[in-house]
């Protein structure tokens, strides 16, 4: 297998394509991200907010399409796509079409002058059309990259041969007509799909009279309404009368478990949806009433079962659980909802607006495309993958993530992008690289000790701030300031002329620190600084101001306050930049090995995806053997056999070169730090033994709780569902008559004590049940559930269960099934169990031979220990808490240290697999590099000063600072420190400080500001 | 005495009783000698008259011949007891297993201490008595004689008097706190005394000395206490007031500490103030002189020294959680600025929005180093109340 090129070609730059790009760019892997829009971001960025945590879905992203922009190893194809991949896995050949933009990137500097000016007014399709965009525009204000392209469509010069008005203002010659489409041939290791889904239609839906009825929108549509930035500025409103509305229907299921429309599936994410917009809608207006119709609510995911609590709870969302059967609009533009309940009775109800909980579904041109690159599909057009190859498309080398093989929300797909990367490494060379700390080579001037001298560059960025900053005042007046040896007005800071004049003019003037008033430093610092850096500054010796967003922008209609404020905040950058100092990121070793803590599923898939990408493990199982709850698992939707899988899995790992296994092992102490982690352990033999690592993965998995409800433990006929499908698999079923079963879904879950849904019960028992009907085709069987959360494919055996004749009885945490044992002093007693029928209105009692119990997963109440010793957060629930739920879900804010399968809460073999190479393919980012840079910008401690009170080590997120117990001072430690600067705000002995954020520095700031405070004044 | 005080009494004891005679200051003496003897303590931290006779200052020793030199109750409080333990046991818990007598607002500051790693309680007996208050040093020194029968009459009838310190006439928590030991006297006729278990460790200590039981006394003594206790919570009130009114609005700050003279007396003698170096005496928190020149040269004119209030709100922002009101801060100010009163008024605020109160038992977490998933619930709450209370006719 050749592996001598290294590279990647991920396809989709949606939140699945973001992540597996960066995490390979990480490991020093090239990447071409293959995109058919002209940004990347995918679906995220039309989110307002994100469930569970109503984080907002563009401020957590953003970083990421910055990073992904900014990697030196990361090519974009923008408005591109893939056609064709032609040779062997480790050799792939890739057509890729690059569509003609018509706008030169390189002299774009998206002033928008062009967008203003053009005449042609087409539907936003980022808005969902609910606003009007022009035929030369950026997709989105944040989009990335930031240039304008060219809608062939319906550019006038392109279609008709007139106007050419954006060609006239474009100030920088940037447009160009004759740009034409390039096929162009790329060579990769292999291929990560990650083209995402498309929101159903609900145009289908004549009885919804979606299109027909101004008020009836589809979710994506509210969820754009209800975006700050969206075209209502967040205010929703009804289209008929501009009226906010003050109750909103939210129908279910548009879309979803649907056999009528071949959508036999659960998609999976909406019912969360649904659950947070109508959370967000009454954030933005407390009288507002929300009402969700719906079948189940599927709220399995992590914390997602709090959330719909506290949607009932704290925000008054009421859940009706009926179907709705039409929807007719009124004269007043409201809509009158019919709905059926399940014992049949129908209603009626008038809202104000009725939102379409739409459901997710493959892309348009899947098909196409599986033809084109030669993927399998599944039934239902999604891309095929298998339980045990959840990552792997029909194809070898060709891997895939996000929601084109199935619906998913957004850490799922972030965690099947890092295990498709760990995949993908098997096509890779395992060298592990150096990474550079940039500044091109240029030998760094020494400026300790000098008098400061500072240029400062006041942008213009065409009219954007020029338009209303009077910035050559503005240049005028930093010309004058103290230090300053040199000011000018740049047209465009950031263009590459510009980025050259800055560059001389640091030599001309032998400046020692550059001030740039511009836009944001979030977005262009580090360009500015890889610039003073080519000139021989240290990259530290760089400040910017931010005159456009808070002064062009925010004052745009009064330009004399923006030009004074701009004056202020370039006089306040300037007394920053007097007090820069060069910082160094010093480097940090990064050990090889990892250790992985549990030998089940999980535990074992990691260690074999880092062991095959050429490192050792350290695998540590506490049992004394391999394959933790795995062991109890017999049988699959798909009909595969999981204890072949297992045996094949253990035998892999037993015999790998590079695994070496702990079993009836126990964990003593873990110290240090990323890279340098040292673990004390305790082997069979009973010997202390000492492992130095880079990384840890925990995988230490999860329990079945014990319940003592509903009779079990005192008759042999109650069994849990593990006990059950052990017993399918030896049919060692109880003597006698199996004529009727019972199961009861939730028991220990999503009730006080457990406020979470163990999110794989009511498919394993779907999945048990069925096996049942196999074996004994005669045996009637009943369910006792709350809701059904077959999610995903599951929801097809769902149906086939039903279709088979098996009973669901819906019960309510007040109203629980009871369980008699026939005959007490009999330990193989029946069970008489009693379940409220809610359609009859009346008990049923049913005589049951066997009552399987779907018990909870529990944390191991030992997480605590490990968690303690790793310094890592557990949740509420006893599970391990991940560094952030929606986009980092397998890390830790501490790192170097990564979670996965049941250690971070339930879930099934294939979701614990693709977690367990995410964690490894998180872990292989450091664990590939030979040392990472430590941040320059991180806290320091002067010991004279320090008390060793330790409010600095109870706020830091990261475990980067600690109080030494003998010498009673505080101490950093550098390599996890990540700057974020809360120690330093809490230290009120002035203690800590921030490396070029110092306080003299911020003093220096605020004083040049302010001055002195009104105390000052002599009268 | 509020029901968790009761609990905490049940759990570390019965109490005892001392019988009139000597009077609590000879029975507590008396008292601490045998505890020394009984080997359950290494040493004693008492205060001692200095040679001059206008000040007293804290003597660790053993020998118990030494005791009757001690002053167990004494008029002033020159240097505050936290400190004292702070010194002793800021690296480390000690070699000496060590009883102190303290006031009880030293013995919180103590306890605050504790919370902040600067002193640790466990080799440490604390113990605390009745406090009528202290009398300001100032008068003090200027006359020992008086001012020592002026604290006698103090003790006697259980309350501060007029050379006594504002801090205390406004004091709720002059009893009763979490130490070890308690000596309670007011109320108690005859000179007689309670002594009072608090921690399993001062009831292991007490159960070896053979003590009469005096739960008979508890009653007389309780009452008297909750009677002065709501004396001095209506002073509290009314200075609170006064205070309120004072420092309102930037203009009230500046009113209050336009004669401060920047000495930081205040700070140096304050218990909680913990810093090696405080923040506002570093080079960091000076004016650059070339700032001052401009801003006098913008507003026509500048005082100096400048950033007093930023000094004294910026202890108030790092103190006011932990401020135990002992009042130590206003008897070190040579410009009599009543600093203690400010920072009681404000501290009584920050601790109540965190349900907080400072001095409690070391177990309790400080708020800002305890993250909650809700907190400072009803502060908007209560800085609309603090706003309508400091500007009634807006």
């Amino acid at each position: 297998m050749k592996k001598s090129r290294n590279s990647v070609l991920v396809l989709g730059a949606g939140i699945a394509g973001i992540q597996a790009s960066l995490d390979l760019a990480e490991m020093g892997v090239g990447v071409h991200l293959v995109e058919g829009t002209p940004t990347i971001g995918g679906r995220m960025p039309q989110l307002d907010k994100t469930f569970p945590t109503n984080d907002c879905s563009m401020c957590i992203l953003s970083p990421k399409m910055s990073e992904c922009v900014r990697h030196p190893l990361i090519t974009l194809h923008i408005k591109s796509s893939l056609e064709k991949i032609e040779g062997a896995p480790g050799d792939f050949r890739c057509t890729v079409i690059e569509r003609a933009k018509y706008v030169d990137p390189v002299k774009c500097v998206s002033c928008g002058l062009c967008e203003e000016k053009c005449p042609v007014k087409i539907d936003d399709v980022f808005d969902e059309g609910l606003r009007k965009t022009k035929a030369i525009s950026r997709y989105f204000l944040q989009s990335i990259p930031s240039e304008y392209t060219i809608n062939a469509g319906h550019c006038l010069y392109l279609t008709k041969g007139v106007c050419r008005l954006c060609e006239k203002v474009c100030p920088t010659g940037a447009i160009n007509y004759g740009d034409m489409d390039r096929e162009i041939e790329l060579n990769v290791n292999a291929v990560i799909l990650a083209t995402g889904i498309d929101p159903y239609d609900p145009i289908g839906f004549g009885h919804f009279g979606y299109r027909r009825y101004s008020n009836v929108v589809t979710s994506l549509e509210f969820e754009r309404m209800l975006s700050a930035s969206g075209p209502l500025s967040g205010h929703v409103a009804r289209a008929s009368d501009g009226r906010a509305p003050e109750n909103i229907a939210f129908i279910q299921c548009v879309g979803s478990r649907d056999i009528s429309i071949d959508r036999n599936y659960c998609s999976s994410a909406c019912c969360m949806f649904a659950i947070k917009q109508s959370i967000i809608a009454r954030e933005h207006n407390r009288d507002l009433s929300a009402t969700i119709f719906y079948m189940d609510i599927r709220a399995f995911g992590k914390d997602f079962d709090r959330y719909y609590e506290k949607a009932q709870e704290q925000y008054g969302v009421e859940f009706v659980r009926s179907k709705v059967a039409e929807v007719r609009e009124l004269r007043n533009g409201n809509l009158e909802l019919k709905y059926t309940f399940e014992n049949g009775d129908i209603q009626h109800r008038e809202f104000d607006m009725v939102v379409l909980s739409i459901g997710l579904q493959p892309r348009a041109g899947s098909r196409e495309l599986s033809g084109k690159l030669d993927i399998g599909l599944n039934r239902f057009g999604f891309c095929r993958s298998d339980t045990f190859r959840p990552l792997n498309t029909t194809r070898d080398g060709v891997f895939v993530c996000g929601a084109m093989n199935g619906p998913k929300d957004n850490p799922e797909s972030v965690v099947s992008a890092s295990g498709a990367v760990a995949g993908a490494m098997e096509y890779l060379d395992a060298a592990r690289y150096e990474p550079s700390a940039g500044g091109g080579g240029v030998p760094e001037k020494h400026v300790t000790g000098e008098r400061p001298r500072i240029g400062v560059f006041v942008c213009h960025c065409g009219i954007n701030i020029a338009g209303v900053v009077d910035v050559k005042d503005v240049a005028a007046y930093a010309a004058g300031l103290p230090n300053v040896e040199h000011a000018e007005n740049v047209v465009y800071a950031c263009s590459t002329d510009c980025l050259e004049t800055i560059k001389s003019r640091v030599a001309e003037h032998d400046l020692n620190r550059v001030v740039v008033a511009a836009c944001t430093p979030r977005t262009h610092e580090p360009l500015f600084r890889q610039t003073i850096s080519e000139a021989g500054l240290n990259p530290y010796l760089f400040e910017m101001a931010n005159i456009r967003d808070q002064c062009s922008w925010a004052h745009m209609d009064e330009p004399e306050q923006a030009t004074s404020k701009s004056k202020d905040l370039v006089e306040m950058a300037v007394a920053k930049a007097r007090g820069l100092t060069p910082l160094e990121r010093l480097p940090i070793e990064i050990d090889p090995e990892a250790l992985v803590i549990g030998g089940g599923l999980s535990g074992m898939s990691a260690a074999l995806s880092i062991a095959d990408a050429g490192h050792d493990v350290y695998l540590v199982e506490r049992a004394e053997d391999l394959g933790g709850n795995m062991r109890d698992i017999f049988f699959n939707f798909d009909g595969s056999d999981p204890q072949e899988f297992l045996s094949g899995l253990i035998d892999r790992v037993l015999g790998h070169n590079r695994i070496k296994v702990w079993r009836k092992a126990s964990i003593e102490d873990i110290t240090g730090y990323v890279g340098n982690f040292r673990t004390k352990l305790t082997g069979e033999s009973g010997e202390l033994e000492e492992l130095s690592h880079g990384a840890v993965v925990v995988a230490t998995g999860g329990q079945e709780h014990e319940t003592e409800e509903y009779q079990y433990g005192r008759s042999s006929r109650v069994v849990t569902q593990k006990e059950f499908e052990r017993m399918l698999h030896d049919g060692s079923f109880p003597a006698g008559r199996l004529r009727e079963v019972v199961m009861i879904q939730c028991v220990g879950s999503r009730e006080e004590g457990r406020m979470y849904c163990s999110r794989i019960c009511c498919s394993k028992a779907v999945k048990n049940a069925l096996q049942l009907r196999k074996r004994k085709p005669r045996a009637n069987i009943y369910f006792a559930v709350r809701d059904v959360r077959t999610y995903g494919f599951a929801e097809e055996h769902y149906s086939e269960l039903r279709d088979s004749g098996a009973l669901f009885f819906r019960y309510t945490p007040d109203s629980k099934p009871t369980a008699e044992l026939i005959d007490p002093e009999d330990p193989h007693s029946r069970v008489r169990v009693t379940v409220l029928d809610p359609v009859l209105e009346k008990e049923v009692v049913i005589d049951a031979d066997l009552l399987v119990l779907a018990t909870a997963i529990d944390a191991l109440p030992e997480n605590l220990k490990l968690a303690r010793m790793l310094k890592v957060p557990l949740n509420s629930d006893g599970m391990f808490l991940e560094a952030h739920v929606k986009l980092r879900p397998v890390d830790f804010a501490t790192e170097g240290i990564f979670v996965c399968g049941l250690a971070h809460g339930p879930k099934d073999m294939s979701e614990s697999l693709v977690q367990a190479r995410a964690a490894a393919g998180r872990a292989l980012t450091f664990l590939r590099k030979k040392s990472i840079l430590a941040e320059g910008t991180i806290a320091e401690v002067r010991r004279e000063r320090c008390s060793g009170c330790g409010y600095c080590q109870a706020v830091c997120a990261y475990s980067a600072i600690e109080v030494d117990p003998e010498e009673q001072v505080a101490v950093v430690n550098d390599a996890l420190c990540k700057g974020c600067g809360a120690c330093v705000a809490s230290c009120r002995c002035g203690a800590l400080d921030l490396r070029g954020f110092s306080n003299i520095q911020l003093y220096s700031v605020f004083n040049s500001l302010v001055r002195e405070t009104a105390e000052g004044v002599v009268n | 005495m509020i029901s968790g005080e009761e609990e905490r009494m049940d759990a570390a004891g019965i109490p005892y009783m001392i019988r009139p005679g000597k009077g609590p200051e000879g029975s507590v003496l008396d008292l601490l000698g045998q505890l020394i003897g009984s080997g359950g303590a290494d040493a004693l931290l008492l205060p001692f008259r200095v040679p001059s006779g206008d000040s007293f200052a804290w003597i660790m020793f053993s020998d118990v011949s030494l005791l009757k030199d001690a002053v167990p109750f004494p008029a002033t409080m020159p240097v505050q007891g936290g400190r004292a333990l702070r010194s002793l046991t800021r690296k480390e818990k000690g070699k000496l297993r060590i009883i102190a007598l303290m006031r009880p607002c030293e013995i919180r500051a103590g306890m605050e201490l504790s919370k902040l790693g600067q002193v640790n309680t466990e080799n440490l007996i604390l113990a605390s008595y009745d406090c009528p208050g202290a009398v300001k040093l100032e008068d003090y020194v200027a006359d020992p004689v008086s001012c020592d029968s002026a604290h006698s009459e103090m003790r006697s009838r259980g309350e501060p008097s007029g050379n006594a310190r504002s801090a205390c006439s406004t004091c709720v928590d002059f009893s009763m706190v979490d130490a070890d030991i308690h000596f309670g006297y007011f109320g108690i006729k005859d000179g007689g005394m309670l002594v009072l278990p608090g921690s399993p460790a001062g009831r292991a200590l007490l159960e070896g000395l053979n003590l009469e039981e005096g739960r008979g006394l508890l009653p007389q003594w309780e009452a008297e206490i909750s009677r002065l206790a709501e004396r001095r919570a209506a002073t509290r009130e009314e200075t609170f007031r006064e205070t309120a009114e004072r420092i309102s609005g930037f203009d009230g700050m500046l009113a209050t500490f336009s004669n401060c003279i920047g000495c930081h007396n205040c700070q140096s003698a304050c218990p909680i103030c913990y810093c090696r170096l405080c923040y506002f005496d570093s080079e960091v928190s000076r004016t650059d002189p070339e700032a001052l020149i401009t801003a006098a040269e913008k507003r026509g004119g500048i005082s100096i020294p400048p950033d007093r209030i930023m000094f004294h709100t910026g202890r108030l922002a790092h103190m006011s959680l932990s401020c135990v009101s002992c009042g130590q801060c206003s008897d070190a100010c040579p410009v009599s600025i009543p600093v203690a009163d400010v920072f009681s008024f404000v501290a009584e605020r920050t601790q109540r929005a965190f349900d907080y109160k400072s001095g409690r038992s070391d177990g309790e977490a400080l708020p800002l180093r305890r993250f909650l998933k809700n907190e400072l619930d009803g502060v908007h709450e209560m800085v609309k109340d603090a706003e309508s209370e400091a500007s009634p006719n807006e």
